[in-house]
C-alpha cells in the first residue's frame, strides 16, 4: 500500500523497520542465552536479567546523563543476576530449570526489578538521554533502506557487530570450539585439560550481561522510561529464538527481525486503522503462537538430530562422580 | 636410571570403597607394562589418577624421579600423559582433526583455527607412521568404533605424549585389530615411549606386554616379568587364590521346541540406516545362544528388538509361534521374553526407587501385586525381601534406594526380577560387564540354571571366553546380520574372530 | 579444598530441614537487602507477619490469598514430579476462569444448585484441554514443554482480555452505560457463588476445602496406585519406564491434563469464590500461575506440603497487597519468593551431596600418619 509520500511510508517499510527495533532487544539477549547454552547452561531467567538491566542502565543514565556508562551499569546488571544462576547450577548443582525461574521470580515484574524502580525513584519519568538515529540524513532517508538500515540507532548496529563477533568466535576461534566441546560433551573436553566449570562460569555471566543490555534498550532507546514489566515477555521468546536459530548466531538475527516484526505489527496497523476490524489482541498473540509453531517445527526428530541442541544442555558436570 | 614413571603408596577412596589402597607402581621408558586385574581391583581409577582427572587422597606421583602434582587433566597432559580410554572422550559431531587439536594451548595462535588444514595434513602423517590411519575431515559420530580408538590414539601422538595409558583397549576390536594395536604398541615403546596397558585379559596381558603388575581390591599383589608367568600363575596372583580357568560345563538339561524365533528381522539405527538386515536366529528351549561379535555391529538393536523396545521395519519376532507387536515391550513382557539390559543401572532399574519397587517394575500389573488400581504395598515388600534372600542380595532392604547397590548386587536383583516371571526367552546383553570374578560366576550360575529350567537363552557379549564357556552354539553377528553359526564346544578363537572381523566363516 | 561426594542415603530430616533453612535464610538476606536500601526489616516484617497472619481478618484473607496459590501448586507439583515442567498452570487457570465463569453465567440462572458442580467441570475441562496442547507436542512430537506452556500462558492472557476489553462478548457486561465505557465481566448470577463455610470467625473458601481434598487425592494417586507407580519411573528413567513396557506417551498426556484440570479449577474457584466475575485484569496481574511453581518446588512435590507452603506464601501475598504503598517496598514479595527458593535449590545440595571441607593441612596430616 503506497501512500502519496512515497515508499518509504509504506506499510512494508515500516513494518520492516520497526522489525528491526523490536528485534534488538529480543537479538541482544538471545545472542548471550545462545553462549550459556553453547556451554550446556540453560538460563531460564532471562526475562529477569532483562528487567534488571533496564531498570538500573534507566537509573544509571538518569543519575549521570551518560549512555555508555548506562549500557555498562546494565550488563553488569545481568551479570550480576547470572552469577547467580551460574553458582545454584554450576557449583551447587541445581535443577538449571528450577533456577532460571526462580531468577525471574526473583528479578522479574514482581520482583527486584519492580522493588528497585521503587527505590530508586525512576518512573514516571522521561529518560535525560536515550539513544537514537544519528547517521547522516541523507542516508535515513534513501528509498526503501533508509529507514530501515540508517534510521537505527548506535545499539542496532553493535548488535550486527556482535552477531559477526560471536560466529567468528564460534567457528574460527581456539576458544570457541572449546566452548562448543563444553557444551558437546563435558567429559571429553575435561579430560583434554579444557576448565569445563570456568567456561560454564563464563558464558552463562556474559549470557546475562547481553541480556541485560537487551532489557536497557527499551528504557533507553525505544520507550525511554522505566515501567514495570517493560519487557512483557521479550525474555521468554529470546530463549524461544535460540531454539529457533539452531543455536546460530546469524539464525538469531533473522529469528530476532521476524519476532520483532510480529511484535511491532500490533501497533502499526492499529495506528493506520489497517483491518480494524481485527482485534489487537490477535496480533499481539502472533509471536507467542509463532513461537510455539517454530518450535514443534524444529523439535520433529530429523531437524533435532542433524542440527541439534548441544548435547550436555541443562546437565550438570561433575567429574567425580562415581 | 629413574622409572618414567612412578606412583607412591597411592590411596583414593569413595564414599562406601577404598578404590586405591597403598598402591606401587612403576613403569620404564621403552617398556610395555600390563596393569592388570579384574573389575573392580581399581584399575582405571589409577590411571585416571595418572591423568589428572582424580586427585589421590593420599601417596605421590613421580615423572623420571621427579615428583609431581596434577590438579587437572591438563596438567597431565602437559607432562605429557596420554590416555585412551575404555569410553572415549570425543565429541562427537567434531571432524576428527578437531577432537585431536582439543583443548591444545601450545603451539597454533590462540585466536584463530588459522590452518585447519595444517592440522590435518600432520593428523594423517601420524597416522601413516603408526599406521592408524584415519580421515580427518570425517566426523567421529560416523567412525567405528576402532576408527576412534585411532582418534583417541592420534590425540595422544599428537600431543607428543611420553607416557601413553590405554584402558582395555580391545574390548571393541576384533582380535585381527587387536594385534594392529599391539604392532603400533610395541612400534611406540621401541621409540623410548612408556605404554601402560591396562587389561582384565590374561592372554592379551601375555601377548604384548614386558612385565604386568597385578592389583587386586584396590592394593598392589606383585610386578612381574610377563615372560616368566603363566595365564595360570596370573590368574591366581589377580584373584588370590587358584582359579579353574573358565570351562566348558557340559549341558544337562534336554532341548526342546524354539522359543524364540527371529524371521528376516530388519530394523532402523539411532542414525539413520539399517542397523538390522535380515536376522535369523532360532532359540530353543533349555538351551543358551551367544551371539558375538565386535560392540556396534546390530548387537543392541537385536537385544532392543526382541524384547520389543525398538520397532522393526521388516521380518517377524515369534515366541513359541506366536508373532510379537513390532515395537512394544509390553507385548514382548506378556509373551514371556524377559530381558537383562547391557545398562544395568539406567534401563535395567530406576534407581532412585526402592529394590521394592524395582522388583514389580514390569510385574506390578499382575493381579497379585495390585488389586484394581491400587498397589498392594506390604505384598511387594514381602516379595522383594524374599527376593533378596533367595538371591543373595547385599547392601541392603527392600527399602533401599537402587543406585545404591554394588554391580553385582544390582545384577542379582535384575536377574532374580527376570527369572521370577517364568519366562519362556532370557535375552541378557553383556551381563557380566564390570563385576568381580564371584558375581561373574554367580550370574553364570543362574544362566545355566536357567537353561536346564527349559528357558532358552540368548546371550550377547562381547567376551569370548564367556561365550565359548556357556553358550552351546554361537552366531556372529557383522553389520546387522548373523555371518555364521558354529558349535560353541567346537570352535576356536580363531573363527570367530575372523566371521566378526566379516571374513569368511568357511 | 571444597570436596562434594553424592550421599548413599538421604536422612529423611534433611529433606525437612532445608526447606525450613532455606525460609531462615532468606529473611536473612531480605533484612540485608531491607537494610541497604534504608527499609527497617523488623518494621517491615513484622508488618509482613501481622498483615498475614495477625488475628482472624488477617488468617481469612490469608486464606482467600492461599486458594489460588494452592491450586497451581499442586498443578505444577503433580507435573513436575514426572520431570514434566508444566509453566502453563497461568494459563490454565485463565482457560479455567473463562469456561467457569461461562457455565456459571448459564447456568447460574437457571438450575441453582448445579452451577457450583458445572463450574467445577468446566474449569477443570478447560484447564486440562489447555494443558494437553503442549502435552500432545511434548508426547508425539518430543517438543519441549517448558517453552510452548509458557507461550500459551500469554496468549491464554490475551483471550482473557480480548473477551472483556475488546469485544461483544457473552462474559462481557453490556447492561450499563458506564459498562459500555468502561468494559467488566458481567457479575455471575448468586446461584454460582460458591459456598463459604465457616469454623468460628473463621471463613474457609469452599475452593480451599476443594484443594485439600485435591491434595490428598493426589497424594493417595501417586503413592497407592499403579498410575503413580508408573508415573515415579517414568519421572526418575524414562529408559527403565520404556524397557519395562509403560505407556510413557499415555501418562504425558494423563499427567499434563490433570496438572491443567486443578489449574483450570483454581480459575473457576477465583470466579465463584472471590470475584464473581470473569476479571481480566486481577488474574492476569496476579502471577499465581509462577507463584504455584515456587510453592511446589519448595514443597519438593508432596501434596501435603505444598498446602502448608501456599498458605505460608498466600499470607505473604497477601500482606505484600494490602501492605503496597508508599512506605512499603514494591516488589518485596517477589524478591522474597525467590530468595527462598534460592536457598532451596542450594540447599537440594545439601540433602543429596555430602560437602567436605578438607584443609590442604589436613590432608597432609592425613598423609604423614600412614
Amino acid at each position: 500500500m503506497l501512500l502519496a509520500s512515497g515508499i518509504n511510508d509504506s506499510i512494508v517499510v515500516v513494518v520492516l523497520a520497526s522489525a528491526v527495533v523490536y528485534g534488538t532487544p529480543l537479538l541482544f539477549a538471545a545472542l548471550g542465552e545462545l553462549l550459556a547454552e553453547r556451554a550446556g547452561v540453560l538460563n531460564l531467567g532471562v526475562e529477569g536479567m532483562m528487567l534488571v538491566g533496564a531498570v538500573l542502565g534507566f537509573w544509571a543514565v538518569q543519575r549521570t546523563g551518560s549512555l555508555p556508562l548506562a549500557i555498562l551499569v546494565a550488563a553488569a546488571a545481568g551479570a550480576a543476576m547470572a552469577l547467580i544462576h551460574a553458582f545454584l547450577t554450576i557449583t551447587l548443582r541445581a535443577n538449571q530449570i528450577v533456577s532460571g525461574l526462580a531468577l525471574t521470580i526473583f528479578a522479574g515484574a514482581a520482583g527486584l526489578s519492580s522493588y528497585l524502580g521503587n527505590d530508586l525513584n525512576v518512573a514516571d519519568q522521561p529518560a535525560r538521554h536515550s539513544f537514537s538515529s544519528f547517521l547522516p540524513h541523507s542516508w535515513r532517508t534513501a528509498k526503501f533502506v533508509g529507514p530501515i538500515l540508517f534510521n537505527q540507532s548506535a545499539l542496532v548496529y553493535g548488535s550486527w557487530v556482535l552477531v559477526a563477533l560471536v560466529a567468528l568466535y564460534l567457528n574460527r576461534t581456539r576458544l570457541g570450539l572449546n566452548l562448543r566441546a563444553v557444551g558437546e560433551s563435558p567429559a571429553a573436553a575435561d579430560a583434554m585439560g579444557i576448565n569445563v566449570v570456568g567456561y560454564r562460569y563464563a558464558h552463562t555471566v556474559v549470557g546475562g550481561a547481553l541480556a541485560g543490555i537487551g532489557g536497557a534498550t527499551f528504557t533507553l532507546w525505544i520507550t525511554p522510561q522505566w515501567v514495570d514489566g517493560i519487557t512483557s515477555g521479550a525474555g521468554w521468546i529470546a530463549i524461544a529464538l535460540v531454539i529457533f536459530a539452531f543455536w546460530r548466531p546469524a539464525l538469531c538475527l533473522v529469528g530476532a527481525y521476524l519476532f520483532g516484526a510480529f511484535s511491532g505489527i500490533p501497533f502499526t496497523f492499529q495506528a493506520r486503522g489497517i483491518l480494524k476490524s481485527v482485534p489487537p489482541e490477535l496480533f499481539q498473540s502472533l509471536p507467542y503462537v509463532m513461537t510455539v509453531v517454530v518450535l514443534v517445527l524444529v523439535s520433529s526428530a530429523g531437524a533435532r538430530r542433524r542440527l541439534g541442541a548441544p548435547a550436555a544442555l541443562g546437565t550438570p558436570y561433575v567429574r567425580e562422580e562415581r | 636410571m629413574p622409572p618414567a614413571v612412578e606412583l607412591r603408596d597411592i590411596t583414593k577412596r569413595f564414599p562406601g570403597v577404598v578404590a586405591n589402597d597403598g598402591v606401587r607402581f612403576e613403569a620404564a621408558e621403552g617398556e610395555v607394562h600390563a596393569l592388570l586385574g579384574e573389575n573392580g581391583a581399581g584399575k582405571s581409577t589409577l590411571s585416571n589418577i595418572l591423568t589428572g582427572l582424580y586427585q589421590p587422597d593420599e601417596g605421590e606421583i613421580l615423572l623420571g624421579g621427579r615428583p609431581v602434582d596434577f590438579g587437572s587433566p591438563r596438567d597431565a597432559l602437559d607432562a605429557g600423559i596420554g590416555m585412551v580410554h575404555q569410553h572415549f572422550r570425543l565429541v562427537p559431531p567434531f571432524t576428527v582433526a578437531e577432537n585431536v587439536i582439543l583443548g591444545d594451548h601450545r603451539g597454533e595462535g590462540k585466536r584463530f583455527l588459522v590452518h585447519p588444514r595444517r592440522i590435518e595434513r600432520r593428523v594423517a602423517e601420524l597416522g601413516e607412521r603408526y599406521r592408524i590411519a584415519v580421515d580427518p575431515r570425517a566426523r567421529v559420530w560416523q567412525l567405528s568404533l576402532g576408527e576412534q580408538q585411532r582418534v583417541e590414539i592420534l590425540k595422544a601422538l599428537y600431543r607428543e605424549a611420553r607416557i601413553l595409558i590405554l584402558d582395555e583397549p580391545t574390548a571393541v576390536l576384533t582380535p585381527q585389530e587387536a594385534e594392529s594395536l599391539f604392532e603400533t604398541l610395541r612400534v611406540m615403546a621401541a621409540e623410548g615411549r612408556t605404554v601402560i596397558f591396562i587389561s582384565h585379559k590374561l592372554h592379551e596381558v601375555k601377548a604384548v606386554s614386558d612385565r604386568v603388575t597385578v592389583l587386586r581390591d584396590g592394593k598392589t599383589v606383585d610386578t612381574v616379568s610377563t615372560a616368566s608367568a603363566t595365564p595360570r600363575s596370573l590368574a591366581a596372583l589377580m584373584v588370590g587364590r587358584e582359579v579353574s580357568l573358565a570351562e566348558r560345563v557340559p549341558r544337562t538339561g534336554e532341548v526342546g521346541e524354539p522359543v524364540l524365533e527371529v524371521r528376516d528381522l530388519w530394523a532402523p539405527g539411532d542414525r539413520g540406516g539399517d542397523a538390522l538386515r535380515g536376522v535369523d536366529l532360532v532359540v530353543r528351549a533349555g538351551e543358551i545362544v551367544a551371539i558375538a561379535g565386535v560392540a556396534g555391529n546390530g548387537q543392541r538393536e537385536l537385544a532392543e528388538t526382541v524384547t520389543g523396545m525398538r520397532a522393526p521395519s521388516r521380518g517377524e519376532v515369534l515366541v513359541s509361534n506366536r508373532n510379537l507387536r513390532g515395537g512394544d515391550a509390553r507385548d514382548a513382557i506378556g509373551a514371556g521374553v524377559a530381558h537383562v539390559p547391557e545398562d544395568r543401572l539406567h534401563t535395567g532399574v530406576a534407581p532412585s526407587l526402592s529394590i521394592a519397587s524395582n522388583v514389580v517394575l514390569k510385574s506390578y500389573r499382575g493381579n497379585h501385586i495390585s488389586r484394581g488400581p491400587l498397589l498392594k504395598l506390604r505384598t511387594i515388600r514381602e516379595h522383594a525381601a524374599h527376593l533378596i534372600h533367595r538371591y543373595d542380595v547385599r547392601g541392603g532392604g527392600p527399602d533401599v534406594p537402587a543406585r545404591q547397590l554394588s554391580g553385582g548386587n544390582l545384577q542379582k536383583v535384575v536377574l532374580a526380577r527376570e527369572f521370577h516371571g517364568e519366562p519362556r526367552v532370557l535375552v541378557v546383553a553383556s551381563p557380566t560387564r564390570g563385576l568381580d570374578v564371584a558375581a561373574i560366576e554367580t550370574v553364570h550360575r543362574y544362566l545355566r540354571d536357567a537353561a536346564a529350567a527349559g528357558v532358552g537363552v540368548l546371550l550377547i557379549s562381547e567376551d569370548l571366553d564367556e561365550i565359548l564357556a556357556l553358550a552351546d552354539r554361537v552366531a556372529v553377528m557383522y553389520e546387522g546380520a548373523i555371518v555364521g553359526e558354529r558349535d560353541a564346544g567346537t570352535a576356536t578363537v580363531e573363527e570367530i574372530g575372523l566371521l566378526m572381523a566379516g571374513g569368511d566363516g568357511a | 579444598m571444597i570436596r562434594i561426594e553424592r550421599r548413599l542415603t538421604q536422612p529423611w530430616w534433611l529433606g525437612v530441614l532445608v526447606p525450613v533453612g532455606s525460609v531462615v535464610v532468606a529473611f536473612g538476606v531480605m533484612t540485608l537487602v531491607l537494610l541497604a536500601t534504608g527499609h527497617p526489616p523488623g518494621h517491615t516484617f513484622s508488618r509482613l507477619i501481622r498483615t498475614g497472619f495477625g488475628g482472624m481478618d488477617a488468617l481469612n484473607a490469608t486464606f482467600v490469598a492461599a486458594t489460588p496459590l494452592l491450586f497451581t501448586g499442586l498443578c505444577a507439583a503433580v507435573a513436575f514430579r514426572m520431570q514434566l515442567f508444566n509453566i502453563g498452570g497461568e494459563g490454565q487457570l485463565y482457560v479455567g476462569a473463562i469456561l467457569g465463569a461461562g457455565a456459571g453465567l448459564v447456568l447460574g440462572n437457571h438450575t441453582g444448585w448445579l452451577s457450583v458442580p458445572a463450574m467445577i467441570l468446566a474449569g477443570a475441562a478447560g484447564g486440562a484441554a489447555y494443558a494437553l496442547l503442549p502435552g500432545l507436542f511434548r508426547a508425539f512430537l518430543s517438543t519441549n514443554e517448558i517453552i510452548t506452556s509458557l507461550m500459551l500462558n500469554y496468549v491464554a492472557a490475551l483471550v482473557i482480555d480480548y473477551l472483556i476489553f475488546d469485544s461483544q462478548s457473552y462474559w462481557r457486561d453490556t447492561s450499563t452505560p458506564t459498562a459500555k465505557v468502561f468494559p467488566q465481566g458481567k457479575n455471575l448470577p448468586a446461584a454460582a457463588s460458591w459456598p463459604l463455610s465457616h469454623v468460628g470467625s473463621l471463613y474457609l473458601p469452599f475452593g480451599l476445602l476443594l484443594g485439600v481434598v485435591l491434595a490428598t487425592v493426589i497424594w493417595l494417586l501417586y503413592t497407592r496406585t499403579r498410575f503413580g507407580f508408573e508415573v515415579q519411573v517414568i519421572g526418575d528413567s524414562p529408559r527403565a519406564a520404556a524397557y519395562a513396557g509403560m505407556r510413557t506417551r499415555r501418562k504425558i498426556l494423563a499427567v499434563m491434563a490433570l496438572s491443567g484440570a486443578i489449574a483450570g479449577i483454581g480459575g473457576a474457584s477465583q470466579d465463584g469464590d472471590f470475584r464473581h466475575t470473569l476479571d481480566p485484569r486481577g488474574l492476569t496481574s496476579a502471577g499465581y500461575g509462577y507463584a504455584g511453581i515456587v510453592i511446589a518446588a519448595l514443597a519438593r512435590y508432596n501434596p501435603f506440603a505444598v498446602c502448608l507452603i501456599a498458605f505460608l506464601l498466600g499470607g505473604l501475598q497477601n500482606a505484600g497487597y494490602a501492605l503496597q504503598g508508599v512506605d512499603f517496598p514494591s516488589g518485596l514479595v517477589g524478591v522474597l519468593q525467590g530468595l527462598i527458593l534460592f536457598c532451596a535449590l542450594g540447599g537440594e545440595l545439601l540433602i543429596r551431596y555430602r560437602v567436605r571441607l578438607k584443609t590442604r593441612a589436613a590432608a597432609a596430616a592425613e598423609a604423614a600418619a600412614t
